[in-house]
């Protein structure tokens, strides 16, 4: 063969190599061009009895709107020098909500400044790019209590840093009682803890609960440090709440078991009466027929 | 004087005449046409009707509570007339117990129809609420419908006897129900002790029952909140208006039975005269109630009041409300004041006004108080705002009536109209002390 | 010399072409596949099945894209009876005038999830003016959910009925359609299914769930608790106060979606309401804004509590734009 020739035999596969090669990663880039950003928010929890959560919420702006990512697969990790040591799986739901749970701050663990370190990652499908999201926070406690002084009321609450137990001052707290859909405030809206991280808020007279019972919550609302944190107290410093309903009662708009007793003597006497003369009607008839 | 013979020879029931085959032709037809739109009806539901959550009762309801009406009748001619020993009655009483019998069959029909879930009717057996006048209402008209049977049957039996004797040769089959239907009556001492005695019976408890289905039917309205309704008045208007509207079938009835059968030896002008008179008396009354229920509100009226009372003297429902007062109760109380007015035609003409005036007020009850709510009416197709039967209604309204008439052409066609054994023991009065009185 | 070019020259021509061709088809292939439609699924059953979108238009989809979702969370069964209630509550809404401005979010919500489909709302806003010289406001009306209902009352069978929370609630399997109950309600709340209602396939999800055994823990059926799920024909329907989103710690469609905070509902016995936002002693609120019961002389003791229109946070004249008059449930094209 000649030099040109071989030349032209080398070239051709080779130009055919680039072509495959633009062809595959033209495929790549086409699924990449296609996909949407996802967005992770996680939100750290703890409440005093225990148990700690995370809130992940997942959206996306697609077309300018934010729609909730739902039904996604997303992993937890705790990250420790480094190193991702996987906690669990969390699957949102049609909101595009999950909340991990874990039963208490042990089951993680924090590094050498005290300040946990959680990653939540979402690995991508075939409508959205994969996205992570990585929070920090250190461990605090709130202890809360229920005193009566001068016949008042007051919940007090006491803010430590978990590690160290030092109070930590000038943080914002926030009082409410439990309700059903959502809690309602007692007292300022923001609470500063003092020096010694404590705080000191009046219970109002007359909040009614059940039997007189009122559980109340002191809440340190996503701070930047610690989440957030929720203690919560039960005392019986509520009014007990009278049960209005007539359900039990017989009224005119009771169900049928639960009539009125003078309507159901006179319905059934008025039947009794009228169909004790047909009756007799009947048999007259009969006693005809046979006379 | 005629011999008994002759008497059951005039009052016994004959074959259907060519009139008579026509015109239950004619209604089989309408009844028909009627059956076709309630199947229409059960299959896409009660859209078929011009009804909407405003109107949400139309003329089906006022069907009802004017077959109600009409089948109180039955206590007003044979248990009111008798307690005041008004002996003209006789020839009467039978047509106006088939007008009572028909009536209330029909009603209770009437209102399984405007049933959103008639395949559910018998919840209101199974799961029945004391506390509701719809329950009250599903207790006394089966009471009624079975005493107002009772009313027309134990009379009857001295009459089949005699009619099973006289078709013994020429239709022996007829002859054979007409024996079983009489219960082996012979006349004998024993039997007529016990018919005497079960007659006063049904007589005297017919009518507290007439007066509570009629109150019963009044309550269906007056226990609601709604503006025209919500009246102390509505018991005792709802019985009068019972009371006109079943003389006034009664009257019209009367003189067509009269001329199909050629009864004028039994139904005389004088007994048109009483009627007359009844009918006149009949209309006071319910006209001192109209007076006590849309003229006094008049004088001091909440504003809720007002727009009712406006809608019926001067608004949209004007003509219809003015049509069934004067025209319903003023002129015929004017015409029968005179004693041309009580003869036989114009009572038929004046019957025959009261009684389509009759069904006319009752759409006056339903349909204006519904469309002025308390709120007004918004967020709903402007169409809402009005409302008039669509065909289906007017088909099935018909057919309701038609079938009416077609139980009472049946039933006339096989008893005797006026009684026999009454009518022949009443003439024996006047020879003999013994007779059956009822 | 002349040939050895020729043959060179045709050689080259020779492999251009075939590169030329290659490159053709290489090409092609490449616009192919960046154009693959990537939602295409191979298992198309070919079905087609109408679902109702999120902004209440009815839509055709294919079967096969048509997932079950599970609506409940695992704290959601208070295991109490339909026909007593949730125990210990009492379900009250206040209605604040002042903020209302028409903006029909509450209608909206409501119809879409109750999948209303007639012509008749469950919740209405109404224009109000009492006299000729007074002011005009909006008025939205629920059912008020009344403590001696007339509507029960009259019911001849049972089929709706008043629970111990305060709720009044239709069972549409036991209704007759007598209607006695909508002649009865003075607040003209209640609608009709005058015919077939079009709700599309809300219900082939209950019946899936019901054959599922998987499922069957989960109750997706029909229940006086989620009204319209499904409508029956010839039978009532009214506001039901949303007890199946009570269940799950949700407040009413209605309150949720109001964009002004005109809804706030809670229990009366825990003295407190929410509109989403504020959450406030209902006591104080009825003192400091003076509310009222609408036609309360009637003495039905409705549980829903109006604030007047005082200091107003938006002008009436707003919410004409709004306003139809006749009509309230949006159809699809």
């Amino acid at each position: 063969m000649s030099k040109d020739q071989i030349k032209l035999r080398f070239i051709f596969p080779a130009l055919l190599g680039v072509l495959f090669f633009f062809m595959g990663s033209a495929n790549l880039f086409a699924q990449k061009a296609k996909k949407n950003k996802a967005r992770i928010n996680v939100e750290y929890v703890k409440l005093m009895n225990g148990k700690i959560f995370f809130n992940i919420k997942a959206s996306s702006r697609v077309n300018k709107e934010t729609i909730a990512l739902s039904d996604i697969d997303l992993t937890v990790y705790n990250v420790l020098d480094d190193e991702d040591n996987e906690l669990g799986t969390a699957r949102t739901n049609a909101k595009g909500e999950s909340s991990f749970s874990l039963n208490s701050i042990n089951a993680i663990k924090a590094d050498s400044t005290d300040t946990y370190h959680i990653l939540v990652a979402f690995a991508g499908n075939d409508a959205f790019k994969k996205a992570k999201k990585s929070i920090e926070f250190k461990d605090a406690n709130i202890e809360a209590k229920i005193i009566t002084k001068d016949s008042v009321n007051y919940v007090t609450a006491v803010l430590t840093d978990a590690k160290t137990n030092e109070p930590i001052a000038d943080q914002s707290l926030k009082v409410q009682v439990q309700r059903l859909f959502k809690p309602l405030r007692i007292g300022k809206e923001f609470n500063s803890t003092d020096e010694a991280g404590a705080i000191s808020v009046a219970v109002e007279e007359g909040i009614p609960g059940l039997d007189g019972n009122l559980t109340l919550e002191v809440v340190l609302n996503e701070s930047d440090d610690y989440g957030t944190i929720k203690s919560m107290v039960t005392g019986n410093i509520g009014v007990a709440f009278v049960d209005e309903s007539t359900y039990d009662q017989r009224t005119m708009w009771s169900p049928r078991g639960k009539t009125p007793y003078f309507l159901l003597f006179l319905t059934y006497s008025g039947i009794f009466v009228a169909w004790g003369f047909i009756v007799y009607l009947f048999i007259n008839l009969f006693k005809l027929s046979k006379s | 004087m005629k011999t008994k013979e002759q008497h059951i020879q005039s009052l016994i029931p004959k074959k259907f005449n060519k009139i008579e085959i026509i015109w239950m032709s004619f209604l089989l037809l309408i009844i028909f046409a009627g059956f076709l739109a309630y199947v229409d009806q059960l299959i896409n539901g009660l859209e078929v009707t011009n009804l909407n959550d405003y109107s949400l009762w139309g003329i089906y309801i006022s069907n009802f509570v004017f077959f109600v009406a009409t089948s109180f009748v039955g206590s007003a001619t044979v248990a009111i007339l008798r307690l005041t020993k008004n002996e003209w009655r006789t020839p009467l009483v039978r047509i106006a117990e088939i007008i009572s019998l028909a009536a209330i069959a029909m009603a209770g029909i009437t209102i399984v129809i405007d049933l959103g879930r008639p395949d559910r009717m018998l919840n209101t057996f199974i799961y029945a609420r004391f506390q509701s006048p719809i329950t009250w209402d599903v207790i006394i008209i089966p009471t009624y419908l079975v005493v107002s049977f009772l009313l027309l049957y134990f009379p009857l039996l001295p009459d089949l006897a005699i009619m099973k004797k006289y078709y013994e040769k020429s239709s022996p089959k007829l002859s054979k129900w007409y024996g079983k239907l009489s219960l082996n009556w012979t006349g004998n001492e024993a039997q007529k002790a016990l018919l005497q005695k079960s007659v006063t019976i049904v007589a005297i408890l017919i009518l507290p029952l007439g007066l509570i289905l009629q109150t019963i039917d009044a309550w269906l309205f007056s226990t609601t909140y709604r503006i025209g309704w919500k009246s102390t008045n509505f018991g005792p208007y709802f019985i009068s208006g019972a009371f006109v509207a079943g003389i006034g079938a009664l009257v019209v009835s009367i003189y067509f039975v009269r001329k199909m059968k050629n009864l004028e030896d039994y139904i005389t002008d004088f007994h048109f005269d009483k009627l007359g008179k009844l009918m006149a008396l009949a209309c006071m009354i319910y006209l001192y109630f109209n007076v006590n229920e849309y003229l006094i509100p008049a004088y001091a009226s909440t504003l809720n009041e007002e727009t009712h009372l406006n809608t019926l003297f001067t608004g949209h429902y004007s003509t219809i409300f003015w049509f069934v007062t004067i025209g319903g109760l003023i002129i015929p109380i004017f015409l029968l004041m005179f004693k041309k007015g009580r003869k036989p035609l114009p009572m038929l003409l004046i019957g025959l006004l009261v009684v389509v005036a009759s069904w006319w007020k009752r759409y006056i009850i339903v349909t204006p108080t519904l469309l002025h709510p308390y709120l007004p009416i918004q967020g709903v197709p402007e169409s809402w705002r009005e409302y008039f039967p669509s065909l289906h209604e007017w088909l099935i309204t018909a057919s309701n009536l038609a079938t009416a008439l077609l139980i009472f052409t049946l039933l006339i066609r096989y008893l005797p109209v006026v009684p026999i054994q009454r009518t022949i023991d009443e003439e024996a009065l006047l020879t003999t002390d013994k007779k059956i009185e009822s | 010399m002349e040939n050895k070019n020729k043959n060179s020259r045709r050689k080259f021509l020779d492999k251009g072409l075939k590169l030329g061709l290659v490159t053709a088809i290489g090409g092609i292939g490449l616009s192919k596949l960046s154009c693959k439609p990537e939602t295409e699924s191979d298992t198309d059953t070919g079905e087609k099945m109408e679902l109702m979108t999120t902004d209440g238009t009815i839509i055709q989809v294919d079967a096969s894209e048509v997932m079950d979702v599970d609506h409940h969370t695992k704290e959601d069964h208070d295991n109490h009876d339909v026909r007593e209630g949730i125990p210990n509550r009492k379900f009250v809404m206040v209605v604040d005038l002042a903020k209302c401005k028409n903006a029909l979010a509450c209608q909206s919500a409501c119809n879409k999830h109750h999948y209303v489909t007639g012509d008749n709302a469950w919740i209405k806003v109404y224009k109000m003016q009492e006299a000729q010289d007074t002011a005009p406001y909006w008025m939205p009306v629920t059912c008020q959910h009344c403590d001696q209902p007339a509507c029960v009352t009259v019911c001849p069978v049972d089929a709706t009925f008043k629970r111990k929370d305060g709720l009044v609630l239709i069972d549409n399997t036991r209704c007759i359609g007598c209607r006695f109950c909508m002649a009865a309600c003075p607040y003209s709340i209640r609608v009709f299914n005058w015919s077939e209602p079009d709700q599309g396939e809300i219900t082939l999800n209950m019946d899936m769930d019901m054959n599922d055994p998987a499922h069957a823990a989960h109750e997706v059926h029909a229940s006086p608790e989620h009204a319209g799920v499904p409508s029956v024909k010839g039978t009532v329907d009214k506001c039901d106060f949303c007890p199946h989103a009570i269940q799950n710690n949700e407040l009413p469609h209605c309150v949720s979606a109001c964009p002004n905070g005109v809804f706030y509902f809670g229990d009366k016995y825990e003295d407190t309401v929410t509109n989403g936002e504020e959450t406030l002693r209902l006591s104080k609120l009825l003192e400091d804004k003076a509310g009222y019961r609408f036609m309360d002389e009637l003495g039905t003791k409705p549980s829903v509590y109006y604030l007047p229109p005082t200091d107003r946070l938006v002008d009436f004249e707003d919410g004409l734009e709004n306003y139809n008059e006749f009509q309230s449930v949006e159809k699809p094209e």
